[in-house]
Order: C-alpha cells, then sequence, then structure tokens
C-alpha cells in the first residue's frame, strides 16, 4: 500500500528526513514515535505532498512517485495522491464556519462532487461511525476536542481513502477526552483501514499497531512489532525515548 | 430661524433628497459593488504566485493610494478629453471611485485572507482539493467575515467621498446643495442641512453594518 525508498526532505539546507525506507501493507497499522523535531510530522506530511520530499521513490496503492530536486510534481500527480490518502490534524483545523456534517460533506461535495443530498446522507453515517450523529448540526466551537477531533476523523473517513494518516491525533486533548478519539481510531484498525499513526500513546501503539517505527534526528533508528521496539529494544536511543514517555505505557 | 429660513429648509428636502436618490446613493452603491470585484481580484493577484501579476496589482495600489482622490477625478474627467477619452461626469466619478474602492479595498481583502490559519488551506489540500477549491470553499468566507467591519466602514466612507462628484459636475446632493445656496445666499443653512442628510444616510448604513457582523457570529473563529 504504502512504500518509500532512499526518500529524504531538506528544508534549505537542514536535512530533515535521512534515506527513509519503509513498506507498510495493506490493511496494516504503522505507528511512528520518536522524540520532538525527529521528523515524524515531516514524514507523514510527504506521504500526501503537503510537504515535497527532496529525494527518493513513494508509491502509495498503484501510484508512483519520483523526486529529485530538480523536477517539480505534476498537479494530476498530487491530486490523485491526495485522493488516496485521508488526513488528521493535531489541531483538527475543522472549518469553523461549517457545522460538524457540513465539514464531514465538504469534501464530497467539492471534490467527488456528490449530489448534496447524498453526501449529507453518507456524512451522517460517517457520524455515526465516530459516535457523534445528535451533534450533525453543531459548530466546531459548541464541540469539546475529542469531539472535533472525531469530527475531524469522520471527515477523512468519508473520502474512503485507501491510506489514513494521523498526526498526534489526541495530543492536544484533555486527558480524559483521549480515549474516546482512540476508540474511533481502534474501530478503524479493527475494520482493516490502512493507517500511519504518529503517537506518544504507547498502549494504544502495543495493542493496534502491525508494525513500529522509532525515528531520531530524521533517522528510521528501529522498526519491528511493538513488542520487539517496546520491550527487546537494546538501543540505547530508544530506550531513552521511551523511558522518557514511560507514563503512557 | 426666520420663517423664510424655515421654508427655504423646508423646500430644499425635497430636491435634496431626490438628488441623494438619484446620484449618491447609485453613485457609491455601484462603485462599491465593481469596486470590491476590482479589490478582490486584486488581493487575489497579489497573493498568486505569479509574480508579472502581483507586480501589476502592486502598482495599481502604489498609484491610487499614493495620489488624492480629487487629483484622480480630475485627471479622469477634465484631464483624459485632451487625449481624445470624453467620459460623461457621472461615469467619470464611478470609474474614479471604483479605483479608489478597488485599492483600499484590496488591501483588506488581502490581509483578511493572509489572517486565515495554514492549517485551513491545508485540510482542503488532504482532502484533495486545488488551490481554488480551497479559496473558494474556505479561505474567502471566513476572510469575508474578517474583512466585513473594515468594508463597511470604506462603504460608509464612500458615501460621504461621493461629495467630491461635485467638483466634476455630478449633480449629487453637495452638487444640488451648493446650487440652492447660489439661489438664495443661506450657506450655513443649506451645508447644514446637507450635513444631516449624510448623516442620516451614514447612520442607516451603521446600523445596517451591525446587522450585518451579528449575521456572521453565528459562528466563532477557532
Ligand atoms: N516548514 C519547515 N521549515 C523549516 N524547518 C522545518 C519545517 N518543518 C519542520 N522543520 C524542522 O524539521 C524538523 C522535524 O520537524 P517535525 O515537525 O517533522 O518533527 P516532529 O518529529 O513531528 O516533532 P514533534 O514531536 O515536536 O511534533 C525540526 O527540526 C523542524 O524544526
Ligand atoms: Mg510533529
Amino acid at each position: 500500500m504504502l512504500q518509500m525508498t532512499h526518500l529524504s526532505k531538506s528544508f534549505g539546507s537542514v536535512q530533515v528526513l535521512r534515506d527513509i525506507n519503509l513498506r507498510l501493507e495493506k490493511g496494516k497499522v504503522l505507528v511512528i514515535v520518536g522524540p520532538s523535531g525527529s521528523g515524524k510530522t515531516t514524514l507523514l506530511r510527504c506521504i500526501n505532498l503537503l510537504e515535497t520530499p527532496t529525494e527518493g521513490e513513494m508509491s502509495v496503492g498503484d501510484l508512483q512517485l519520483h523526486f529529485d530536486q530538480g523536477t517539480k510534481l505534476r498537479k494530476s500527480d498530487i491530486l490523485a495522491l491526495r485522493k488516496r490518502t485521508g488526513m488528521v490534524f493535531q489541531s483538527y483545523h475543522l472549518f469553523p464556519h461549517r457545522t460538524a456534517v457540513e465539514n464531514v460533506m465538504e469534501g464530497l461535495i467539492t471534490v467527488q462532487k456528490t449530489d448534496k443530498n447524498q453526501a449529507r446522507l453518507q456524512a451522517l453515517e460517517m457520524l455515526r461511525k465516530v459516535g457523534l450523529e445528535e451533534r450533525a448540526g453543531a459548530y466546531p466551537f459548541q464541540l469539546s476536542g475529542g469531539q472535533q477531533q472525531r469530527v475531524g476523523i469522520a471527515r477523512a473517513i468519508a473520502m474512503d481513502p485507501d491510506l489514513l494518516l494521523f498526526d498526534e491525533p489526541t495530543s492536544a486533548l484533555d486527558p480524559e477526552l483521549v480515549g474516546e478519539v482512540l476508540n474511533a481510531m481502534k474501530a478503524l484498525a479493527a475494520e482493516g483501514r490502512t493507517m500511519v499513526v504518529v503517537t506518544h500513546e504507547m498502549k494504544f501503539a502495543e495493542e493496534v499497531a502491525d508494525k513500529v517505527i522509532f525515528m531520531d534526528n530524521g533517522l528510521i533508528v528501529e522498526e519491528g512489532t511493538p513488542e520487539q521496539v517496546f520491550r527487546q529494544s537494546t538501543n540505547e536511543r530508544t530506550q531513552a525515548f521511551l523511558s522518557r514517555v514511560k507514563g503512557n505505557v | 430661524m426666520s420663517d423664510r429660513q424655515i421654508q427655504i429648509f423646508m423646500e430644499s428636502l425635497l430636491p435634496l433628497f431626490k438628488a441623494g436618490v438619484a446620484f449618491t446613493i447609485p453613485l457609491a452603491l455601484i462603485s462599491f459593488v465593481l469596486g470590491m470585484i476590482l479589490a478582490l481580484f486584486t488581493a487575489l493577484a497579489r497573493i498568486s504566485g505569479w509574480k508579472p501579476l502581483a507586480l501589476i496589482a502592486r502598482f495599481y495600489v502604489w498609484i491610487i493610494r499614493g495620489t488624492p482622490l480629487i487629483v484622480q477625478l480630475f485627471i479622469i474627467f477634465f484631464g483624459l478629453p485632451k487625449v481624445g477619452i470624453v467620459i460623461d461626469p457621472f461615469p467619470a466619478a464611478v470609474i474614479g471611485f471604483t479605483l479608489s474602492v478597488g485599492a483600499y479595498g484590496s488591501e483588506t481583502i488581502r490581509a483578511a485572507i493572509l489572517s486565515i490559519p495554514k492549517g485551513q488551506w491545508e485540510a482542503c489540500f488532504a482532502l484533495g482539493m486545488t488551490r481554488w477549491q480551497a479559496l473558494k470553499r474556505a479561505v474567502l468566507p471566513q476572510a469575508a467575515r474578517v474583512a466585513t467591519p473594515s468594508l463597511a466602514s470604506s462603504f460608509i466612507s464612500l458615501v460621504k467621498d461621493t461629495s467630491l462628484a461635485a467638483t466634476i459636475m455630478v449633480t449629487e446632493m453637495f452638487q444640488t446643495s451648493q446650487q440652492i445656496t447660489a439661489t438664495y445666499y443661506e450657506p450655513l443653512l443649506l451645508y447644514v442641512e446637507v450635513a444631516l442628510i449624510y448623516l442620516l444616510f451614514c447612520s442607516v448604513l451603521s446600523y445596517g453594518q451591525a446587522r450585518l457582523e451579528r449575521r456572521f457570529d453565528r459562528y466563532h473563529a477557532i
């Protein structure tokens, strides 16, 4: 489903991702962990081309892209890639001028050109999945953080992407609201959706991840099952990081 | 006030109002609507990635903001005939005011667009929208809310500024008050009277502005 080969990314002269190689099969969940500034967000944003990798190859489904500094990406490739991916942001980025259901309908109407009534039905179905059907008419400011993030998830899955990306979806939330969002994500994983999740929620990672990568300083330092990375790692950097986030295990 | 003054005051009300309805208000409305369209395109040109377009837009704003409106009106109405371009007073005033509204309005709209968080664009892009779709569906509706108070104020200013059209022979309200003054020689009375009518118009508009802003309050920016 997702493959990256020798992928790297620089901002100006600062190299943020170095020679990233990874593979994720359809239906699997990949969790990315690592200290602040290690490049997790950048890696995730490269997958849907909110950032353009500087070098390397990437394929999502049947779409293959090659990056090098000289060539600009084709607009059609960018749009095609974004149709295959959905993203859930750390600070939700809901549309404040639209109600919950309108937020979820937005992509259906504007991108997929779905008829409005049909889009509303589909959007309500998505809200039901994240347990928010009865809040469909609320504006984002009328919802709690956890509810807003669940709308964010509904908005992403409404487009039925092949690959779902989550960037620290619970780290802006009060602790008591984290659970409801993680539960919605677990349900998606159980449905067999392919997901890439940046998170510091170790318990979630252990339960849900098929694969974990630990990043540091733009490199994938370690890669394996949750058991391998969280319990059996002998890598100093991994252990140092894990002892810092141990509270979440 | 003497009886004569009261009579002049009462008799002047109708012609002044007529000039207001026939010239001042249409002049302000037409110029504002056209000016807003121009302002939007100018703002978009300035934030577009295309350099030549952005440069043209900046040049236009620079010229209009750096010269007095009355001088611009004189150039259009008295100056252009020298090169064979003769424009009637009313359309000449519309052109002048439109260019002015377009330049100042573009600054307001540009600032409003830039004030919308980057995350809104990215949320649209992540859904697969193009830049244009993101602008139309998410950014402009929110920018409109940000820009409304300031644009409404410029409309109110414009209503008053239309009095400058008196200098290029548009028989709007102020011009009409001057004509009546020339007949009766009651400058204080008539200029205060016309001032009161401007005040009335602007008060109605301020009320409308407050209503419009309340309408936008149904959602909060977050
Ligand atoms: N647009 C940008 N321009 C320049 N540098 C950037 C940009 N975005 C990120 N960086 C840099 O890239 C590095 C990796 O950032 P990134 O946000 O990917 O880290 P992260 O692992 O997500 O960190 P966190 O856990 O704090 O979210 C950081 O050093 C950051 O300063
Ligand atoms: Mg990050």
